[in-house]
């Protein structure tokens, strides 16, 4: 239980190390998911996506960082760069595509609230 | 061509024709023509090649083996009465020389089953007995199938069959069965044909089977009579005890010798060279007993011989045709033939016992006759008296004299029964005591039905000519005469032969005064009377002839020779033995009773029996010198007696009828009291075990199904409430899901850490 | 005690502000209501993020993560709003009792994440502070197939590396696909549209947009969206 309920977060306090980005992108994704989560608009969902997109992103940037890592520890080295390439490259796609959705939606049911597209509810 | 082929192959063809007909006729006989009318050209036409075949065998057979007079001159009377003395006691007579065997061709067409010894085939026994009886068989079976084309022609249309009342009051009315009659007689002869072309037991079983159930077909044929019905039924139920003890004697020979096929029974019984009967290493003296009594218990049946006569004369409610061919001229001939066919296995005991079933057969038979009133039960009795004649003179070792007769009769029954047809037919009754005078008014038949009554009497000019009956009677006289001298012991049989002479020309004299002579007694019946048309006429001609010159020997030639060609190995030579009646019999070598004294005697007694019963017949029915009534009221008892059949009926009727009917109300009432209640008693159980079981099954079965579909049912639709359709719901259950799933995990390792 | 400015480090406080603007922005992000401004907050986390690769030392992901996202897709997000932000939309307020649950439900989230970042040790260790050669020429050779980077440390002598060309086409062709895609769903369709652009043109009261809005759907479900879209 005590790896549960004592956290070290004194370690935040010491020299910036992987672990902090880590918090910097958890910040990203479960803000994103509240995103996804909370936001009506259509948009916004989409822009909640983009920011865990960006957590994620944030993580692999640092796992691939020599910089953050300390001497001797194993890093994704320039691999983690090129996923995070890859994953900005598909986030700019998956954007294009959802936006035309949303704007077909917006052109069938004149709303862009999600609440509204439940035409397929069992 | 080698005639150990082609007489099978004439043979063969000549039997399988009329199955063909019959085939043709059961399929297409109602489209041959209006009402079928052309069933009869086609099985006429069947039969006439049978004839075709049959007279082109003949002739195969005469030009391969020429009829010669017989030659047993080699040893004489001398020598038979030294063989009686050597082997006394013994089953067997021998007589220490060799005897050449006939000339048989023997084969199989088809085997149907062969393991071991044991063989079921189709097979052929050829011989001159075989050949003529073919030619025989086709012959009166072509003069009846012309004759019946005339005589069932009431059957081309609709028929209102009078004797049948039905309980609306009126009479039936039904379509004519013209094709049906001689679809049957077709089977008939085919059946009759494989009878007497059998090569084995078995195949002769068969067709003795097959010819009961034509016969069956035939006697109730007017079947919606109750008489006709009753009459079919009495007749095949009669035969099947008779074929009782034909099975036992099958199974006797089979289970002894292992097989069935003639030309081995022979052998194994009377094995060469000097073929005399001797009891084969497997049987036993009782063994052969049995099996020769069985064999003749079957024909006793098919005979009509004491005690299963009775069938005989109720299935003349056929009709008549059927009564000329099936019922005098070759079905009851073919427990004959049987006897003759199978005569070389039995030995003297049974050989006596039949010569005594056809004494007492011969005697009832024509005593009956004596008082009936019915033209054709008087024919019919007359029938079984002559069958009787015939068991009589084959059970005193008249070989050919029995067949002889047998061949003779066929010739004269069919021709009388044909003429009382023709009456009928002209008189539509039956009953003699209407009829009277016909002969000025139908005289092609009176006078055709006298050559055959003067046949069946065995007339003719002792020592000089004679008709048919007059050869084959005398020799029958003549074997019994010589037997009796031989058996003091059993010179009743002599006499039962002479007797039943005197009777035999009474009542066949009776009926022809009564039916043509003299006024008629019936004016109603006297002028609608007509001679029959040609077509029936013309079979009564031809047949007369032959009932006149059959017996004849021109030359060499006659029947009576021909059949000694056949004669079975070794029964030329007499035969002595005997061990189940305790005493030693001799049966005297046939040709030791054309010996001068015997058989001048016999002719005489024939001559003399007959022309007292002839004179007999019209003192009483021609002059009326003496009234029949008052012979009745004199003679009373004796004549309730033989009016009444001697009550054989009703004695049967009260020792197997009655009984059997009482077991059978008894074994219905068990069946209805005890099984009955038993199984509907099951049926309740089992239909109240169903009831519970249905309630378990609708109950429990079905609501612990129903209790999974509901259930399902319900959590679908409880679930279907997660299905939001809410993207923002699912969301937070994947993040709430995610965080549960971690916290689950990392709880689980740390337990199993733990642990 | 001041310390001197070369003893700050000022790698930690470069990563801070960042951080605290990334982080910032996002939580904006998710409280704000007008979809606009969300943009705003969206843009502002984003760049902020470019700037904390730059300080992980992945200079091009950060260049890439300023010029796509906030050139490119940030650009069509703000056009999406443009096209879609009519009164009624621009900003659809949620229950209080889904901010609630999405509430609990995403500090669950992050209490989980941030367990299971902090309970590495390797993680926590101070950086190396090891200045590290400019990614963009072994990334372009990288996914023209070709590694020139050194092996990461401790990696197996013997592994081979390969490079990214197929993984590269692939994505390319997939841009190109999505282009495609996304050109022919947001065409304007004629047939369908009227309904949508007399809706936008005309001036009509909210409920009678509702009303418009809601064909084939229930009146009651048309009204909550009223309710809950009309501020």
């Amino acid at each position: 239980m005590t790896g549960l309920t004592v956290l070290p977060l004194a370690t935040l306090v010491g020299p910036v190390s992987v672990a902090h980005y880590l918090v910097v992108g958890a910040v990203l994704f479960v803000a994103g998911v509240a995103c996804m989560a909370v936001k009506r608009n259509a948009l916004g969902v989409l822009m909640g996506i983009e920011l865990v997109l960006n957590g994620a992103n944030v993580n692999f940037v640092a796992f691939a960082s020599p910089y953050l890592q300390a001497d001797g520890a194993r890093s994704l080295g320039l691999d983690g760069q090129i996923i995070a390439l890859f994953v900005i490259l598909l986030a700019a796609a998956e954007a294009a595509v959802a936006l035309a959705i949303t704007l077909n939606f917006y052109n069938n049911h004149a709303t862009v609230d999600v609440d509204r597209a439940d035409d397929l509810k069992g | 061509m080698d005639p150990a082929v082609r007489l099978p192959l004439l043979l063969g063809l000549a039997w399988l024709v009329p199955l063909a007909s019959f085939v043709a006729i059961l399929f297409f006989g109602p489209r041959m023509g209006k009402h079928g009318k052309n069933a009869a050209w086609v099985a006429t036409a069947a039969i006439v090649t049978s004839l075709m075949l049959s007279l082109m065998a003949a002739g195969t057979w005469l030009a391969v083996h020429p009829v010669t007079a017989p030659a047993h001159g080699h040893h004489g009377d001398a020598h038979a009465a030294a063989g009686q003395d050597e082997h006394g006691g013994h089953a067997a007579g021998h007589h220490g020389h060799a005897a050449d065997a006939p000339p048989a061709y023997s084969g199989d067409w088809y085997t149907l089953y062969q393991g071991g010894k044991l063989k079921l085939s189709i097979g052929w026994y050829i011989d001159s007995l075989t050949v003529l009886m073919f030619v025989v068989v086709a012959f009166i079976a072509t003069c009846i199938h012309v004759y019946a084309s005339g005589y069932m022609h009431d059957e081309l249309h609709d028929v209102t069959d009078h004797e049948v009342h039905l309980s609306t009051g009126g009479h039936l009315h039904r379509p004519g069965r013209f094709p049906r009659f001689f679809q049957a007689l077709s089977l008939f002869c085919f059946s009759m044909f494989g009878i007497v072309i059998a090569g084995n037991l078995a195949m002769v079983f068969v067709f003795w089977e097959l010819v009961g159930i034509c016969s069956w077909f035939l006697i109730g044929f007017y079947y919606e009579r109750k008489s006709a019905s009753n009459a079919a039924n009495k007749a095949f139920i009669v035969n099947r005890v008779g074929d009782f003890g034909m099975l036992i004697g099958l199974m006797a020979l089979w289970g002894a010798l292992g097989t069935l096929q003639f030309t081995d029974m022979f052998a194994a019984v009377r094995p060469a060279p000097d073929h005399a009967l001797v009891v084969p290493a497997s049987m036993t003296n009782w063994l052969l007993f049995i099996a020769g009594v069985g064999i003749f218990c079957g024909c006793v049946g098919k005979s009509a011989q004491f005690p299963l006569f009775v069938w005989l004369p109720d299935a003349m409610e056929g009709p008549t045709p059927v009564s000329a061919l099936v019922h005098s001229a070759t079905m009851v001939a073919a427990g004959v033939y049987l006897v003759g066919r199978f005569f070389p296995v039995l030995s003297p005991d049974v050989l006596l016992v039949i010569a005594y079933t056809g004494a007492i057969t011969l005697f009832i038979a024509a005593t009956i006759a004596l008082v009936a009133n019915d033209i054709k039960r008087v024919l019919a009795y007359s029938t079984v008296s002559q069958l009787g004649y015939m068991m009589l003179a084959l059970g005193v070792g008249g070989w050919v004299a029995g067949l002889f007769h047998l061949v003779t009769h066929a010739f004269f029954k069919s021709l009388l029964f044909l003429c009382s047809g023709s009456v009928i037919h002209a008189c539509h009754t039956n009953d003699m005591r209407k009829m009277g005078g016909l002969a000025r008014v139908m005289p092609w038949t009176a006078y055709t039905m006298l050559v055959g009554c003067l046949a069946i009497i065995g007339a003719g000019i002792p020592f000089v000519i004679g008709l048919s009956g007059y050869y084959s009677k005398d020799s029958i006289l003549a074997q019994a005469l010589s037997f009796a001298q031989a058996n003091p012991r059993h010179s009743v049989l002599f006499y039962a032969v002479a007797g039943g002479a005197a009777l035999t020309a009474f009542y066949m004299f009776r009926l022809w005064f009564m039916t043509f002579a003299g006024e008629p007694r019936d004016h109603h019946v006297h002028e609608h009377a007509h001679e029959s048309p040609t077509v029936m006429v013309a079979p009564l001609v031809v047949l007369s002839v032959l009932a006149v010159a059959a017996g004849w020997t021109i030359g060499t030639f006659g029947i009576a020779n021909l059949l000694e060609q056949a004669r079975p190995a070794g029964t030329a030579e007499g035969l002595t033995g005997g061990f189940a009646f305790g005493q030693t019999l001799t049966y005297p070598a046939e040709h030791l009773s054309h010996a001068e004294a015997i058989h001048r005697a016999a002719t005489w007694t024939a001559f003399g029996t007959a022309l007292a019963g002839v004179a007999l017949a019209a003192v009483m029915y021609l002059w009326r010198l003496v009234s029949p009534d008052v012979v009745a009221t004199i003679f009373r008892p004796v004549y309730a007696f033989l009016a009444g059949r001697w009550y054989f009926d009703e004695l049967y009727k009260a020792i197997f009828v009655v009984p059997a009917l009482g077991i059978a109300q008894l074994a219905s009432g068990a069946d209805r009291g005890i099984i009955d209640r038993i199984i509907d008693g099951l049926a309740w159980t089992a239909r109240g075990l169903a009831g519970i079981d249905a309630w378990i099954d609708r109950t429990l079965v079905d609501g612990l199904v129903n209790a999974t579909a509901n259930a399902t049912w319900n959590a679908g639709i409880a679930l279907k409430r997660l299905q939001t359709g809410r993207l923002r719901q699912y969301v937070v259950f994947i993040a709430l899901a995610t965080v549960a799933l971690f916290v689950l995990a990392s709880l689980f390792m740390r337990v199993s850490h733990a642990g | 005690m001041i310390p001197t400015l070369a003893a700050i480090d000022w790698h930690a406080v470069f990563f801070l502000l960042f951080a605290a603007v990334a982080c910032g922005g996002a939580i904006a992000v998710v409280a704000a209501d007008n979809v606009v401004r969300m943009a705003l907050y969206l843009v502002l986390s984003l760049g902020a993020t470019a700037g904390l690769f730059f300080l992980a030392g992945a200079e091009f992901v950060g260049a890439m993560q300023l010029m796509i996202y906030v050139g490119g897709t940030l650009v069509l997000l703000v056009f999406g709003v443009m096209l879609t932000a009519q009164a009624p939309f621009v900003s659809i307020k949620t229950t209080a009792g889904d901010r609630a649950l999405a509430t609990i439900v995403g500090l669950g989230l992050f209490g989980l994440l941030v367990t299971a970042g902090l309970s590495v040790e390797a993680w926590r260790q101070p950086g190396s502070h090891r200045l590290t050669e400019p990614a963009a020429t072994p990334i372009g050779m990288a996914l023209v197939g070709v590694r020139v980077d050194a092996p990461p440390a401790n990696a197996p002598a013997a592994a081979v590396r390969s490079g990214y060309l197929l993984p590269f086409e692939i994505v390319s062709v997939h841009l190109l696909v999505v282009l495609v895609g996304a050109a022919y769903l947001a065409r304007a369709k004629r047939r369908k549209t009227p309904r949508a652009i007399e809706v936008a043109a005309s001036a009509e009261p909210p409920t009678a947009v509702a009303e418009h809005a809601a064909i084939g759907r229930s009146a009651g479900r048309a009204a909550s969206v009223l309710t809950g879209g009309s501020v």
